[in-house]
């Protein structure tokens, strides 16, 4: 599903700030700063975020504009690993840890601070063997027209989205759905408050009631 | 950040846009007449999913063909439920749209676009995708706007709201009555 192929989902933003002059090697050295990366370390724990291509999401470097900008549609996409280790099998493998402690040591139950010890060098080699979740959200930028597709529907796709949006280009991606657009008519939202509810059920518009 | 423009208008709008939708399709046979004054086939597609006023998850759901037309779905209405979202058929000359709208914002899921360019260079998908998303966008927003002209003017109350009874009440007697 996306902006190339399948059925489309997402928000639509409108874009609100001018095109910096001669924008393109701008954008390709922000693209590449907030590119996505590695963590460096193996058994990094929580979320990676950055920006990859469409087309492969290994392919990170946006230098050759040929990849990403179409005409006046820049094509990219958010990326976002996130590595956590199962709780239930964390809890399972420190148990038999515990056991094999009390066991070698003679003790009936492992200090607070032994038991710490055994979880924390047993989340780092669960780490190690761990892949990380994978998520990709596309986006589709009329810079012409100044709005853009974004394949998520999700609050927190969508919130670090816009944060890394803005960091990004410094410019500020604003939710505008059919909806917004109707909103911003001039005194249509006024003229829509005042119109009340409507129920159906037999008893006329409730002025005021909410839904 | 910020939460664009949907703040500034009443909270059941979304509700009673695809109510109003729905009842149109129905009414008009699915013929529309846009702003630009060409021709707009819509009609409910296969999903329908209704909730309780002031409640956020659906809890009617109705799939399968043409679930506007069914009992169930006007029976859920006349007891005070709204819907939260509905998948549409909607056809502008050859193109075919499948499209669920759904949600306070009137979020666009699952668009089925009518591409002509499956293959080839990346540009030429992209210019037919975008064009004819673009065109859904604004087949939408027309749509919004015709019911919000309605909405906001007395014909509401006077006009199509005992419509839309008539419309419920219609499926409901026939439904009592075999």
């Amino acid at each position: 599903m996306g902006i190339l192929k399948g059925p489309l989902s997402g928000r639509r933003y409108r874009i609100v700030g001018d095109l910096p002059e001669g924008f393109t090697d701008e954008f390709i050295a922000s693209l590449n700063t907030n590119q996505h990366r590695e963590p460096q370390s193996p058994t990094h724990k929580g979320q990676s975020m950055g920006w990859c291509q469409v087309h492969n999401l290994l392919d990170v470097d946006f230098s050759d504009v040929n990849q990403w900008l179409y005409n006046h549609y820049a094509l990219f996409a958010l990326r976002v690993d996130t590595k956590t280790v199962p709780a239930k099998l964390l809890r399972a493998h420190l148990e038999k840890r515990q056991q094999a402690w009390c066991q070698a040591n003679n003790r009936p139950k492992a200090p607070a601070a032994v038991r710490e010890e055994l979880r924390e060098a047993l989340e780092q080699e669960m780490l190690l063997k761990t892949l990380p979740r994978v998520q990709t959200m596309e986006v589709c930028w009329n810079m012409n027209d100044r709005w853009l597709f974004f394949t998520s529907d999700g609050e927190l796709p969508n919130e670090n989205f816009q944060k890394l949006f803005l960091r990004t280009f410094g410019l500020r991606a604003i939710p505008w759905s059919p909806l917004d657009e109707l909103a911003a008519t001039d005194g249509l939202p006024e003229a829509l408050v005042s119109a009340g509810t409507t129920d159906l059920r037999g008893q006329g518009d409730l002025r005021g009631a909410g839904r | 950040m910020s939460e664009g423009a949907t703040e500034l208008l009443p909270a059941h709008v979304s509700a009673d846009f695809y109510l109003w939708l729905w009842f149109r399709s129905e009414s008009l046979g699915g013929h529309f007449s846009i702003e630009d004054g060409s021709a707009l086939e819509v009609y409910v597609d296969d999903r329908l999913a209704l909730r309780d006023a002031g409640e956020e998850r659906p809890t009617t759901l109705l799939t399968g063909d043409s679930p506007g037309t069914t009992p169930e779905a006007r029976a859920a209405v006349l007891g005070g439920k709204v819907p939260k979202e509905i998948r549409f058929l909607m056809r502008r000359e050859d193109r075919e749209y499948h499209v669920t709208l759904r949600g306070e914002r009137v979020g666009i899921a699952g668009a089925k676009l009518p591409t002509q360019v499956k293959t080839g260079e990346v540009a030429e998908i992209l210019y037919d995708r975008m064009f004819v998303y673009e065109e859904l966008h604004w087949l939408v927003s027309c749509l919004l706007r015709q019911f919000a002209a309605e909405r906001a003017s007395e014909s509401w109350r006077a006009t199509v709201v005992p419509q839309m009874r008539a419309w419920l009440g219609a499926l409901d007697a026939g439904a009592s009555g075999g």
